[in-house]
């Protein structure tokens, strides 16, 4: 028998108190002479004795009270192994990696090949769980003692192309031990990567009642090289300016210099030597590269010659087209807005658009649906066909800017919208007077990127009232700078200032460049975010911009091997889903936007090295200093018996006793009194 | 002047005659006068010499006349004799501080002896416990105070009490009428007692029971359950404060009841001591008894 909190035996000082009251004090009586007994008698002396006999009962049962007591609260519990034989309660855990470094060489062979044989060694009533674990812990059985089923499950353990995550494998680890009466052994099979680890060590804390073995399938770091991350475009539209960007890392491994390769569709399209230092990095760079049109499928190799081949190469997505037209209609006395707007875009990295100049009275006759958005650089009142042309082009899904200023300050409203227009207020640079911005909605995808908008002076802006307009940047009298309003399924964008350079300074700043090159693609509906992910991440297929009629459509995606990743019904509701393998999901949106997804397995897993040691003992300690908080103290052996709290049966003998107690105590009482 | 005679006060006396004298002449100076008490020369009667009797009471104007030798007797001087028994069993040796009974019993003796030697009286002292101790005969000689105080002061507490024993060595000595004053606990039961005193009435003599107690004997008040350890027959008990302050007491008011009613069917004198009581009620109580006599 052992005790959880052993130090409540200090307690049993306190025993010394009834001792001390009952036998020293209370009978603490010398003997007395007295002159003769002769009116004494002899049934009084059996009297005191009964009641010595009950004071001596009374106090026996005090003490055993207190002992009982101080006993509970110790925590009194057996082990043993005859318990736990008897129960046939043996519970075990069988924890598999499946993680993608388990890919390397015969690491995951080897370890299922070991757990399969601690497997066929269990006794027959020993209970066995089989579970996987990767970023995500996968219980493929309940607790059984039935073989086959365990066999079966252990074998149809795969390895993925996911990271492995120590810290969810013991939190799963850990719902598991809370059914199980005694002692849970959980047997890890894994390559211990010390990037499994989590950041914080105390998300490693086993139940008291794990005892965890590990069984490593990798004893050192191997050396290992890998593509670790590729930042390409998603669209290219100049390939002499597109860049592919690649990163080649070494791990514990010595200075070298490898080819990297990059593939477009399958063919090699650029090489490059990458001089790797000793265990670290070198960054390499694709340019000048024949992209071919339309989705592509990208892919930078190296020939690093190493055991583990998977992580050599990384897989992008990028898009090859042509640049889209875009209008800028002005006032045939101002052209200078039209230099600084054009100047801004083909500055851009990528040149998406090619703009074309009209003037408002030349815009009337032009065809404006081919145009990817339009913008309206202070126009006075627009011509009756080109406003309608307009109107009919934004709710078709068009987009447009409209740049107030002088001229429009003079209309009643924005053009195309209903909202309404103050006249324009000059001030010019030498009245010293000028306004600046003071809030800008950065989530807006307008202005992700437009941080420096504090130095930037506006001496003329137009007054807009904002109606239901959303209002995404505000000057510093409060009036609105930028706005925006929907209208059918297209959207019109409202600056409050022209982009001439005398109203305002805005071309000259370098906020200038990126909030046109922001707002044009916002605009021409490009969409800018990455389409290479990790494997395990999760691709939204149904975004919250997505209109009621898109939503109502299906889905469609290929996964890497070819085959439907979703099933029809699926396809129909599922708005997201796990992108689990590495290589290219091939998607359709509703709106029938193709997307090419592309997937690698997060580059953790290729450091292969094991943590140390001391850290995987702490780690297999976590559960027995957890005990020794409960005041216990376990020891490592697989035949480690069984534990059996005491401290209830204890405490219910203690309340028996205290029944008793209080009995004798009253019978004691009153005698007393009636004495 | 009864501070005198408070056992407190005698306590811090030493000297056993001074304690004697003190408390008779304390006691006799605080007598109202009368004619039946005191010490005066008043003449009572003559009385035929007889060998033996001392010269220097003879009368010689007497003989001188009628060459006849009589004794010339004054009042107070009627009583020959005053035999004083003290017990000295262990149970005598109980009592409180400061005065343990058989301190008190001794200043009652020495008490009456100075007072008997006082009154002329030939006193005499048997000093016994299961069996005679010591014994100093009656006499009215020069040195018979001495030698009564010098044998109370040096007696000790001996073993139990036997009231067979010695009271059938007392009627050996008793050979002339008088007053035997017994000073005892009586812890015996009163038909013994009655049984082994009765004979010494057969004589003519007056007895007289003095039965001193202690307070904690009359009315014991315990605490807690004592061991009490009997002194005489070494035996122990517990017993609880209930019963000593109930059947005890009780018991010990039918034991001093029935000693008295027997003592006075048996025509004898009684007087309870209590320890804490001033001695003088026992001096009353002999020259009480000494002039019924007279």
């Amino acid at each position: 028998m052992a005790f959880f909190t052993p130090a409540f035996f200090a307690a049993a000082l306190a025993l010394g108190l009834p001792v001390y009251i009952h036998l020293l004090k209370r009978h603490k009586t010398t003997p007395l002479p007295f002159s003769s007994l002769m009116f004494f008698e002899k049934r009084t002396q059996s009297s005191v004795k009964h009641r010595r006999l009950q004071y001596i009962l009374l106090f026996v049962l005090r003490m055993l009270l207190l002992a009982l007591l101080i006993l509970a609260f110790a925590k009194p519990y057996l082990r043993s192994t005859a318990i736990a034989s008897a129960a046939g309660n043996r519970s075990l855990v069988i924890a598999l990696d499946q993680s993608f470094s388990m890919r390397d060489g015969k690491r995951f062979a080897t370890a299922k090949a070991e757990a399969r044989k601690l497997l066929d060694s269990l006794r027959g009533s020993d209970r066995v769980q089989i579970v996987t674990f990767d970023s995500q812990t996968h219980v493929l059985t309940d607790m059984t003692i039935d073989r086959m089923k365990a066999r079966t499950a252990l074998d149809s353990a795969e390895p993925t192309d996911a990271a492995s995550s120590f810290a969810d494998l013991t939190r799963q680890l850990r719902v598991l031990a809370q059914p199980v009466q005694g002692t849970l052994e959980v047997h890890l099979f894994s390559d211990m990567q010390h990037t499994s680890m989590p950041a914080s060590f105390s998300d490693l804390e086993l139940a008291p009642n794990i005892h965890l073995t590990p069984h490593s399938a990798a004893t050192t770091g191997e050396p290992n090289y890998a593509v670790e991350g590729v930042i390409a475009p998603r669209h290219i539209y100049d390939p002499k300016r597109a860049r592919i960007q690649a990163t080649v890392a070494g791990y514990n491994t010595p200075p070298k210099r490898l080819h990297a390769t990059l593939y477009l569709n399958g063919k090699s399209a650029a090489y490059r030597d990458a001089d790797v230092p000793a265990n670290g990095r070198v960054a390499l760079e694709f340019a000048g590269f024949e992209a071919p049109y339309g989705l592509t499928r990208g892919e930078v190799r190296i020939d690093a010659a190493d055991t583990f081949v998977q992580d050599d190469h990384f897989y992008f997505s990028t898009e090859r087209s042509d640049p889209r037209p875009a209008l800028f209609v002005h006032d045939p006395r101002d052209t200078r807005a039209f230099l600084y707007f054009r100047t801004a875009l083909e500055s851009s990295n990528e040149a998406a658009f090619t703009l074309t100049a009209a003037i408002a009275d030349q815009a009337a006759n032009l065809s404006v649906a081919k145009y990817a958005f339009v913008v309206l650089s202070d126009l006075a009142p627009l011509a009756r066909g080109l406003e309608n042309n307009l109107r009919e082009y934004v709710r078709s899904g068009g987009s447009v800017l409209v740049l107030l200023g002088r001229q429009s300050g003079g209309r009643g409203t924005v053009p195309l919208t209903d909202l309404a227009l103050s006249s324009a207020r000059f001030e010019t640079p030498e009245g010293g007077r000028f306004q600046t911005v003071t809030s800008v909605d950065d989530s807006h995808p307008a202005l992700k990127r437009t941080a420096q908008w504090s130095g930037v002076k506006f001496y003329q802006t137009v007054p807009v009232e904002p109606g239901t307009a959303k209002v995404l940047a505000k000057l510093s009298s409060n009036s609105p700078l930028l706005l925006e309003r929907t209208l059918g399924d297209g959207r019109i964008l409202i600056f409050a200032s022209p982009l001439d350079n005398i109203a305002n300074d805005l071309p000259l700043s370098s906020t200038f460049v990126p909030f046109i090159e922001q707002v044009t693609h916002y605009l021409g509906g490009i969409d800018e975010r990455s389409s290479n992910y990790t494997a395990g991440a999760y691709l939204d297929l149904r975004s919250a911009q997505t209109n009621a009629a898109e939503a109502k459509g299906g889905v469609e995606v290929v996964a890497p091997n070819g085959q439907r990743a979703l099933s029809l019904a699926e396809s129909a509701k599922a708005k997201g889903l796990t992108l689990a393998q590495e290589g290219f999901y091939d998607v359709r949106r509703p709106n029938g936007i193709r997307e090419l997804a592309a997937v690698n397995p997060d580059r953790k897993e290729s450091n292969l090295e094991p943590m140390p040691g001391e850290t995987l003992e702490l780690w297999q300690n976590t559960g027995a200093v957890s005990a020794k908080q409960g005041g216990s103290s376990r020891s490592a052996s697989l035949t480690e018996p069984a534990t059996v709290d005491l401290w209830w049966y204890v405490l219910l003998a203690a309340l028996l006793l205290a029944i008793a107690e209080s009995v004798v105590g009253n019978q004691h009482l009153s005698q007393e009194k009636e004495a | 002047m009864q501070r005198f005679l408070d056992p407190k006060t005698l306590a811090t006396i030493s000297s056993l005659d001074l304690v004697a004298k003190t408390v008779v002449d304390g006691f006799v100076a605080g007598l109202h006068r009368s004619p039946d008490f005191g010490f005066s020369q008043e003449f009572a009667e003559y009385r035929a010499y007889t060998p033996g009797d001392d010269l220097r009471n003879v009368d010689w104007n007497v003989f001188a006349r009628t060459e006849k030798t009589v004794l010339k007797r004054y009042r107070g001087e009627t009583n020959s004799q005053l035999l004083v028994l003290l017990d000295t069993s262990a149970s005598m040796g109980f009592g409180q501080a400061p005065m343990p009974k058989l301190d008190y019993a001794r200043y009652l003796a020495a008490s009456l002896a100075y007072m008997g030697n006082l009154q002329r009286d030939a006193t005499g002292l048997i000093i016994f416990d299961d069996d005679v101790t010591n014994y100093i005969p009656p006499s009215t000689k020069q040195g018979q105070l001495t030698r009564l105080l010098h044998a109370i002061e040096h007696s000790v507490v001996g073993t139990h009490t036997d009231f067979a024993k010695p009271f059938l060595h007392f009627q050996q000595f008793l050979r002339r009428r008088g007053i035997v004053a017994v000073i005892s606990d009586f812890y015996e039961q009163p038909t013994t007692i009655i049984k082994a005193v009765e004979p010494l009435r057969y004589h003519g003599n007056e007895v007289i029971l003095f039965h001193i107690l202690d307070q904690q004997e009359m009315e014991p008040t315990f605490r807690d359950s004592t061991l009490l350890i009997d002194m005489e027959t070494k035996s122990s008990m517990e017993v609880t404060p209930e019963y000593s302050k109930t059947e005890y007491r009780k018991k010990m008011k039918d034991h001093l009841s029935s000693l008295k009613t027997a003592a006075q069917g048996a025509g004898l004198g009684y007087f309870l001591m209590n320890t804490s009581r001033p001695l003088d009620e026992g001096l009353r109580e002999y020259l009480t008894l000494r002039q019924r006599r007279d």
